[in-house]
């Protein structure tokens, strides 16, 4: 009984590839399915978007000349795309700079306290967005800020600077110092051998803390939402439409967005090889 | 005489910058002054004011009161004791809440149902524990065949396919699952085939859909760490397992399986951590029985106007959240 439960064992594991291969299409399809039938109903011709009933482009054709599709107006939608570029350009500028200079920071010195200092730059990445979003819509209250962009910049930076300096630390353990000792030996100042040694060398790990940062900055929703004000960014005004129910004009909406993100960050992972 | 002193001025500024530059300090200070500032003042700040909130107590319009007089564990208490018991009670009781709901066939251990808050939380807690060990069974396999059995030049663009989605929109991502699980979708359409399916049915609103979401956005954060921790394995180990008798089922769970266990840990970290603090996905997805802790809070912040309880609750997460951090860096896992 025993030995012929093992030999079971050992032939399924056997046959281990072929399974594999199955269970790795399986999961590719759960993943790209969702997001293949979403572009596909975005040509459907129908009003209740989730049947087939043939292959049309007049949703594009009406949201692109600015009319409104059950509900989506296409002028409120280019607005809150327009907020979520600023916010995310802003905040994307500003956190790499601060970021880049604390991995430098926690890569190349000690300090007291510098186990704790870690830690909280890691907690911001780790603690539920709602707790971040929530606890900074408190703040601005008590420090009595006005509510808007300026404040979701504020509040994206400080998870944007976390997101870069971990990245950017990955980067620079597998950065040979001893070439900055020869620049220096050479005759370059601190400066010139920041400027032509270190940077370029690390530069892909900036970019992709870059990257990672505008995706997160650009893509969320939950500390947005609590402070940013009467202010509209893409994430939330595509949840309001959500919450709606599904329609033809949010199919558009939707497919557009994850067509031109997606098209983006593969060009940008051909460029710069993967980058997660 | 203006043009000495004027040189002496300079000359000592020189030595001045001279001195900061040598000094051991002024490198950490000025890259770690910025973003101490900011995370000190954006981050750290808000969540003390926040901390400072949940001991503080609802007046009757709503209003947050912080006068000395309110504060108090009061808010934590009926997140966890419920009224008019002590901690004993509310602790066996939940205790006995948990054993009825895990073993069936047990009905009623405790006359006391625990708070509501704390069958909340705990339905949280199984949500992140379920979407862990589902994207664990369909992740491990396929991390397995990317990093050991694929063909070399495929793996970075096996990789890159996992990844991808992630980049893109989550709401969006979410919108599909809609569109799948909702009444008369292609998938919907295509199961009505089996017996059990009744035409025109719909998955959405449902625990199952909150679950199928939650794998669905989470789990390339469970193949990342494993693919890594995989690819890293010296597989002749195996052979020589194999060699000196074991099949390979014990070759596997023997010699291969626990040389990846540091990816399984992080990308169970990974997955948990957001599946348990989910709001958005019980939101969009989740009927009235599959809200979780998040929208609790969130509602408490909004239309149930509690923020004291809110901001109680908050923490009580985020205490939940450091205590599986905890335990797997006791399981030897790293930060980062």
């Amino acid at each position: 009984m025993m030995g012929a439960f093992r030999r079971a064992r050992a032939a399924l594991f056997e046959r281990g590839a072929g399974l594999l291969v199955a269970q790795t299409a399986f999961v590719y399809l759960f993943l790209y399915l969702p997001i293949a039938v979403l572009i596909t109903l975005s040509f459907n011709d129908s009003r209740y978007a989730v049947v087939w009933q043939g292959f049309t482009t007049k949703w594009y054709t009406a949201l692109l000349q600015g009319e409104t599709v059950a509900r989506v107006d296409p002028t409120a939608a280019w607005n809150a795309l327009l907020n979520s570029v600023e916010i995310a350009v802003a905040m994307v500028v500003i956190s790499t700079v601060f970021g880049t200079m604390l991995a430098f920071a926690l890569d190349r010195y000690d300090f007291p306290g510098k186990r704790l200092f870690t830690g909280v730059v890691f907690m911001p990445i780790i603690i539920p967005s709602i707790v971040m979003g929530i606890s900074l819509l408190l703040f601005f209250n008590i420090a009595g800020i006005q509510l808007g962009t300026g404040t979701a910049i504020i509040g994206h930076v400080a998870f944007g600077i976390s997101f870069v300096a971990v990245v950017v630390a990955a980067r620079l353990q597998t950065f040979d110092q001893t070439m900055e000792e020869a620049a220096m030996d050479l005759g370059a100042n601190e400066l010139e051998t920041l400027r032509f040694v270190t940077l370029p060398m690390i530069k892909p790990g900036i970019f992709a803390g870059a990257l990672l940062a505008f995706a997160m900055s650009f893509d969320d929703y939950v500390v947005t939402f609590f402070i940013i004000g009467q202010e509209n960014t893409l994430p939330i005004f595509f949840f309001g439409m959500v919450r709606q129910g599904i329609s033809p004009g949010v199919n558009v909406v939707a497919a557009l967005i994850i067509v031109v993100t997606m098209a983006l960050v593969a060009v940008a992972q051909w460029f710069q090889g993967p980058t997660w | 005489m203006g043009r000495d002193s004027n040189n002496q001025a300079s000359g000592i500024d020189a030595q001045l910058v001279q001195r900061v530059r040598r000094n051991q300090w002024t490198g950490a200070i000025v890259n770690l002054s910025p973003s101490a500032f900011w995370l000190g003042v954006f981050f750290l700040a808000p969540l003390a004011v926040m901390f400072f909130f949940s001991f503080g107590e609802r007046g009757a319009f709503g209003e947050v009161l912080l006068a000395a007089e309110n504060l108090g564990l009061q808010q934590y208490r009926r997140f966890f004791i419920p009224e008019d018991t002590s901690i004993l009670v509310a602790l066996w009781a939940t205790v006995a809440w948990l054993i009825e709901t895990v073993v069936p066939g047990i009905e009623t251990l405790s006359a006391t149902q625990p708070t509501p808050y704390v069958r909340l939380l705990f339905k949280s807690i199984g949500y992140g524990s379920l979407a862990t060990v589902v994207s664990f069974a369909v992740g491990y396999p396929m991390a397995y065949y990317i990093g050991h059995i694929a063909p070399e030049r495929y793996q970075n663009l096996l990789i890159v396919l996992v990844i991808l989605p992630f980049w893109a929109s989550f709401l969006v991502r979410i919108y599909a699952i809609q569109l799948l699980l909702s009444a008369n979708s292609v998938l919907m359409s295509a199961l009505a085939v089996l017996p059990f399916v009744e035409q025109g049915a719909s998955l959405m609103y449902s625990q199952f859909a909150v679950l199928l979401g939650l794998v669905y956005i989470w789990i390339p954060f469970m193949i990342l760490p494993v693919y890594s921790s995989i690819e890293e394995i010296d597989f002749t180990l195996q052979e020589a397992a194999m060699d000196l008798g074991a099949d390979r089922f014990e070759a596997f769970y023997h010699v291969i399986f626990p040389q990846s266990k540091p990816g399984v840990m992080a990308g169970s970290v990974l997955v948990f951590i957001p599946s348990a603090g989910a709001s958005v996905i019980p939101e969009l997805l989740g009927g009235t029985d599959s809200q979780m802790i998040g929208n609790f809070i969130a509602s408490q912040f909004g239309s149930a106007g509690n923020w004291p309880l809110g901001a109680a609750g908050a923490f009580v997460l985020m205490g939940v959240m450091l205590l599986s951090i905890a335990a797997y860096q006791r399981g030897g896992g790293e930060l980062g």
